[in-house]
């Protein structure tokens, strides 16, 4: 398989603040690969980091075999990275229809075509086409997070960035929006998912990296990694997550 | 009968300023940055107008039609050379900037074209008016609204329905995340002071063919867009157009007072607004 | 000296910690200033009446810019319009010495209570506007005194007003106040910033203009910081303003509330380096100099003070001061506090 995504001695941070040391990942074509730890493991860090948004050396970041760090994140998009980021960040004052097609304006002018439309975006969250012409900020929050994946996914990636899509939301519309993911993957869409549930990210994805204090401390294939095994990496320590 | 007039000579004087609250709401709207200039460059590209008319003849429409694409290229070369290395949280690089950019073009105007007052030979257009129950309406001025209105509503729909209004209301509602969706923050800002610079293009024609300009009057200029933008209320250009009414009035009301009390009683009504509904006549709390 | 030992006397004796403010460049320093604070209060018996005049209008743009300096580069306030307080407070002065008949020194420290009266329902307005609004909120302030001092009658409206009681007094009589003023000016605006930034509530704005939401955090109440920095820079303004026109004789309303004030300040505050009290000599200093050489040639000169604020603010935000000391850390009014850790081993 080949790589869509690979980060070699990945460094970054906030101003004197280092968040990421020397962080390999590697995510292959149409595979689905999940990044668990503890609040301030350096998960969301190291999506930004990809996207552009924080300085990073060229050679640290690969995006289809090409050095692609530091890359500022319009441009990362062309390249056919989009992200879904903590806190959905929609355009308020503006309509669900219009958050969407910002992102077609955009990737309309891409050379990269894709297979994502607004019908075919209806047909995967019906409830948007319903609530296409109300302001974002009146949605619920699971909506809202259907918005943001939407947005991402008319941005026709080819790697998709998920951060903390469930964090706040029902177990119900978790579900709802973890359904999505197949038929994501099945346009050979290569996903990363940043989730704090552990569970859902090791059944979502085929396999998982764990982070701990800005390392990798764990990765192998989902299936394969036991629940002690993450509960030693997530916390450091000989814990097991219940 | 008085008081009439002065109503209706407000709402003529209105639709200057709101050709100069437009560029002023768009660029804070977008960037959050007041571009302190704001008032020169209308003195700028009133002058070049002058001169332009004088060297080749020109008419005002002429004018214009030089001046609109020249106020275009200016914003364009401003944010790419100057605002989009200070465009950010901290206010304070930009006002900057722009300050010390306003103070160059000042001085630079006074070199230029010295100290005088002049103004644009507009062909009689200037003193042509019409007469509704006694009060004389100048036909200037009524175009002058006219545009105004018509630049608004060009504006309104720009960013309600064409992709790159879209872009643009992406990016002043959250501009790292239009910069996840494709957009280029810099190219937006580039295209939206453009724009801003651009309708000052139009702005300049009537303002030296209505009344005089001189290098040193772009600081008044920059203030009356200010409160006009104020006393509106932030959020949307109908609101600026709005608030250069009540400001015109408010002047115009003034004069007829004491006619040293015009452009004060225009400052007082700002001052009011800013006590009592700080989020603008016209703004949503 | 300064500095405050914590050693604790226990008996396992734990490294010494010693907090540290003081430098060697700052006592030669403040050595310098005090130096400099007599030089100036004994002017009149070394220098002429002429050179006394360009001393008090260095000092009033040294106090102009520091406030400005105080307001945008500690409070993260920009105003452009403390015009307004140094004409409302040069106005004061010669209503008091003039119309009422009292003494013009003594009419000084009386017309301080002006600008910080002034201040406040102008703050109170004011901070509703949101960052760059702010700025030029202040310069509405600005004009509407201008304008209201122009229609005024008992300030003579247009025509401004002079200082003739001031004829009563002797030409050196006239310098030693002078000269005390600048002395007494340079002290508190230099020398109480200085104290202020030094103390808790100083290092809590500059906490503040670092990160806001740590100070707010630490349970400093930035909003009412603000408000206390924004009137006491409004009577730094007014007693420089209160000086200047006593030395001009004359005050008239688009001299009282020239613009031309904020462009200065501006301009020395961001050449020498904003944030730091020394960027605001080596600003000022420079300003001078380059007025005198250069002034001549009016609008062009003003033309490169534009360009290179402009260019200070895109390439340069720290000014010269902020060049200087990163290659050279030795502040002359040292505010940051250095831990010693010192280990003393008892035998």
């Amino acid at each position: 398989m080949t790589e869509v995504l690979s980060t070699h001695g990945l460094v970054a941070g906030y101003g004197d603040f280092q968040a990421l040391y020397d962080v390999d990942v590697e995510v292959h074509e149409g595979e689905a690969v999940a990044l668990i730890g503890a609040n301030g493991a350096g998960k969301s860090t190291f999506l930004r980091a990809v996207m552009g948004l924080l300085p990073v050396a060229p050679d640290m970041v690969h995006f289809d075999g090409a050095p692609v760090g530091g890359t500022p994140t319009d441009r990362m998009v062309q390249k056919g990275v989009a992200i879904v980021p903590e806190g959905r960040r929609l355009f308020t004052g503006m309509s669900v229809s219009d958050n969407l097609r910002v992102a077609i304006d955009q990737s309309s002018r891409f050379e990269r075509k894709g297979c994502w439309t607004l019908s075919r975006l209806y047909q995967l969250f019906p409830i948007l086409e319903e609530k296409a012409r109300t302001p974002v900020e009146s949605l619920s929050g699971g909506q809202q997070q259907m918005v943001s994946i939407g947005r991402a996914l008319l941005c026709q990636p080819r790697l998709l960035l998920c951060d903390e899509i469930s964090l706040g939301l029902a177990p119900r519309v978790v579900r709802e929006i973890y359904a999505a993911l197949p038929e994501v993957r099945a346009q050979g869409t290569s996903v990363v998912l940043v989730e704090q549930d552990v569970g859902l990210a090791k059944s979502a994805s085929d396999r998982l990296y764990c982070m701990l204090e800005g390392r990798v401390t764990l990765s192998g294939r989902s299936e394969e990694i036991t629940r002690e095994q993450i509960g030693e990496a997530y916390f450091g320590g000989g814990h097991a997550v219940g | 009968m008085q008081w009439v007039d002065a109503l209706v000579q407000g709402i003529l004087l209105g639709g200057m300023y709101a050709q100069y609250a437009l560029g002023m709401a768009l660029m804070f709207g977008v960037m959050r940055i007041v571009n302190v200039s704001h008032g020169d460059l209308v003195i700028l590209l009133s002058l070049i107008g002058i001169s332009l008319a004088s060297s080749f003849g020109l008419g005002p429409f002429a004018v214009m039609a030089a001046l609109v694409p020249l106020a275009l290229a200016f914003g364009w070369i401003l944010q790419r050379a100057v605002l989009n290395r200070v465009v950010g949280e901290d206010p304070l690089p930009s006002l900057i900037a722009t300050f010390g950019l306003s103070l160059a073009l000042q001085n630079l105007m006074l070199q230029i074209w010295s100290a005088n007052s002049r103004s644009l030979p507009g062909g009689g257009l200037e003193s042509r008016s019409i007469e509704i129950g006694g009060i004389y309406i100048g036909l200037l001025p009524v175009i002058v609204l006219l545009v105004a209105a018509g630049l608004t509503l060009g504006l309104d729909l720009m960013l309600k329905r064409m992709r790159f209004g879209r872009a643009l209301r992406a990016a002043s509602a959250d501009v790292e995340a239009a910069a996840m969706t494709g957009v280029n923050p810099k190219s937006v800002y580039a295209m939206a002071t453009a724009i801003a610079v651009g309708i000052l293009g139009f702005a300049a024609v009537f303002q030296s063919l209505r009344s005089t300009v001189a290098p040193a009057d772009g600081g008044a200029q920059l203030i009356y867009a200010f409160e006009a933008v104020i006393i509106g209320g932030m959020g949307s250009v109908w609101g600026a157009f709005a608030g250069s009414m009540v400001l015109g009035v408010a002047q115009a009301v003034g004069f007829r007072i004491d006619p040293g009390f015009g452009v004060l009683s225009g400052h007082i009504v700002f001052l009011l607004v800013l006590a009592l509904r700080p989020q603008g006549l016209f703004g949503r709390a | 000296m300064t500095s405050i030992s914590t050693s604790a006397d226990a008996v396992a004796a734990p490294p010494a910690i010693r907090v540290r403010r003081q430098t060697v460049s700052g006592v030669i320093a403040l050595s310098l200033f005090v130096l400099v604070i007599v030089a100036l209060s004994t002017m009149p018996w070394w220098a002429k009446t002429g050179t006394i005049r360009m001393v008090l209008e260095l000092c009033c743009y040294i106090v102009a810019a520091q406030m400005w300096n105080m307001l945008a580069g500690y409070a993260g306030l920009v105003s452009v319009g403390q015009q307004a307080f140094i004409g409302v407070t040069g106005y004061a002065v010669f209503v008091l010495a003039q119309t009422f008949g009292i003494n013009p020194f003594l009419a000084i420290p009386l017309a301080l209570v002006v600008p910080a009266l002034v201040a406040v329902p102008c703050y109170l307005l004011l901070h509703r506007l949101d960052g760059p609004y702010f700025a030029i909120g202040t310069w509405v302030v600005a004009e509407v005194f201008r304008l209201v001092a122009s229609n005024l009658g008992w300030v003579n409206a247009g025509a401004g007003m002079s200082l003739a009681v001031m004829r009563e007094y002797s030409g050196f009589e006239r310098n030693v106040a002078m000269s005390v003023l600048c002395a007494l000016m340079i002290l508190v605006s230099i020398g109480g910033s200085y104290l202020f930034l030094s103390s808790r509530y100083g290092l809590a704005l500059i906490a503040m203009r670092d990160n806001p939401v740590a100070a707010s955090s630490q349970g400093i109440n930035v909003g009412r910081l603000r408000f206390m920095i924004y009137v006491a820079a409004a009577v730094g303004c007014g007693f420089a303003g209160a000086v200047y026109f006593m030395a001009q004789l004359r005050i008239n309303p688009p001299s009282a509330f020239d613009p031309m004030w904020s462009n200065v300040a501006i301009f020395i505050v961001m050449i020498g380096g904003i944030g730091t009290i020394e960027g605001v000599l080596i600003g000022a200093l420079i300003y001078f100099v380059a007025d005198r050489f250069f002034g001549e040639y009016g609008a062009s000169y003003f033309v490169v003070l534009g360009v290179m604020t402009v260019l200070v603010a895109l390439y340069a935000r720290t000014g010269i001061w902020g060049m200087i000391s990163k290659y050279w850390d030795a502040p002359w009014f040292p505010i940051r506090r250095h831990l010693l850790v010192e280990r003393k081993d008892r035998a």
